[in-house]
């Protein structure tokens, strides 16, 4: 069975609170369900959601953690917040590449330029 | 005439559990290798299967470590659906490996059509090509990226079959092209 860690930071970008989400381990059929309740949890805790998924500890994700992916970033920007995928691994970004995801949502090579991002006033 | 393998075991990945878990290889004349194997209708052994896979395409194919993990994905996928779809529960599913160092590799994902949510081979055709056809920038549904965009944007063919003997044959290649080599 697939393990992950899901950890939660609370942060500041441009001087607005934010949140790091982290992602250590593997996300699989037979933990995605249960794992994404947490982050459904978090987005609605916050009226103006600011998030940045940090992938730097992430090994791999399947294709239902990558729908789960787009359902938090369509609740996100429901909520006029925004979010952010920062530092993905090779095999990781191989994979939102070859689904479309970083057509949709930002990947930053690093969690600083994540925060930096996520300060930007501009809608993307 | 095909030859019995004798595959040290550090290379079958972490599928050490004889008592659930089935595999054979054999390695043919031509030098293609086929891996072979038999588990549980269970996503319990999706990890192994993929570490597996990772084993097989870096140390068995000539091809890249990007494409170890591409496959990975590939696998993974079609496992999951087998699993989820295609065998009820207490069945099993098969996970064939053909490879040709240097030259490709082949899986095939066979269930036993006993899920409840069984497909004929030409149900799974007409899906997937209409799934083809979506923007998957628009896409925002959680289900439906595993074959219509991770498997066949990795494979260079994609075909499904109906099994005489009950449930679906998903059959995917692989060739290695220029660039793509370790």
């Amino acid at each position: 069975m697939a393990q992950v860690q899901i950890t939660f930071q609370e942060t500041t970008a441009s001087g607005l609170p934010a949140q790091v989400i982290g992602f250590t381990g593997q996300l699989d059929e037979t933990n995605v369900d249960e794992e994404a309740k947490k982050i459904y949890a978090a987005i609605d805790g916050m009226k103006e959601p600011r998030l940045v998924f940090d992938f730097s500890g992430l090994d791999y994700m399947n294709s239902k953690s990558i729908g789960y992916l787009t359902d938090w970033y369509s609740r996100v920007m429901s909520k006029n917040g925004k979010m952010v995928i920062a530092s993905p691994k090779p095999n990781i970004l191989d994979i939102l590449k070859v689904v479309g995801i970083t057509q949709i949502i930002s990947v930053c090579a690093s969690l600083e330029e994540a925060k930096g991002e996520l300060g930007k006033t501009a809608v993307k | 005439m095909n030859e019995p393998s004798t595959l040290p075991s550090s290379d079958l990945g972490h599928l050490a559990q004889e008592s659930v878990l089935t595999k054979t290889e054999q390695v043919n004349r031509d030098g293609s290798v086929k891996i072979s194997i038999i588990l549980p209708t269970n996503a319990y052994f999706m990890s192994g299967v993929r570490d597996f896979t990772k084993t097989i395409v870096m140390n068995m194919t000539g091809f890249s470590e990007q494409w170890a993990y591409r496959f990975q994905s590939v696998v993974d996928e079609l496992t999951n659906n087998a699993i989820e779809f295609g065998s009820a529960p207490g069945q099993y599913i098969t996970v064939t490996f053909l490879s040709q160092r240097g030259k490709s590799i082949e899986v095939f994902v066979e269930d036993t059509g006993t899920g409840v949510s069984h497909k004929t081979a030409a149900e799974m055709t007409a899906m997937i090509s209409e799934r083809r056809q979506a923007d998957p920038a628009k896409m925002m549904g959680i289900r439906g990226r595993g074959l219509a965009q991770i498997v066949s944007h990795w494979t260079d063919r994609l075909e499904f079959k109906d099994n005489p003997m009950g449930g679906l044959i998903v059959h995917v290649v692989k060739n290695l092209e220029t660039g793509e080599t370790v």
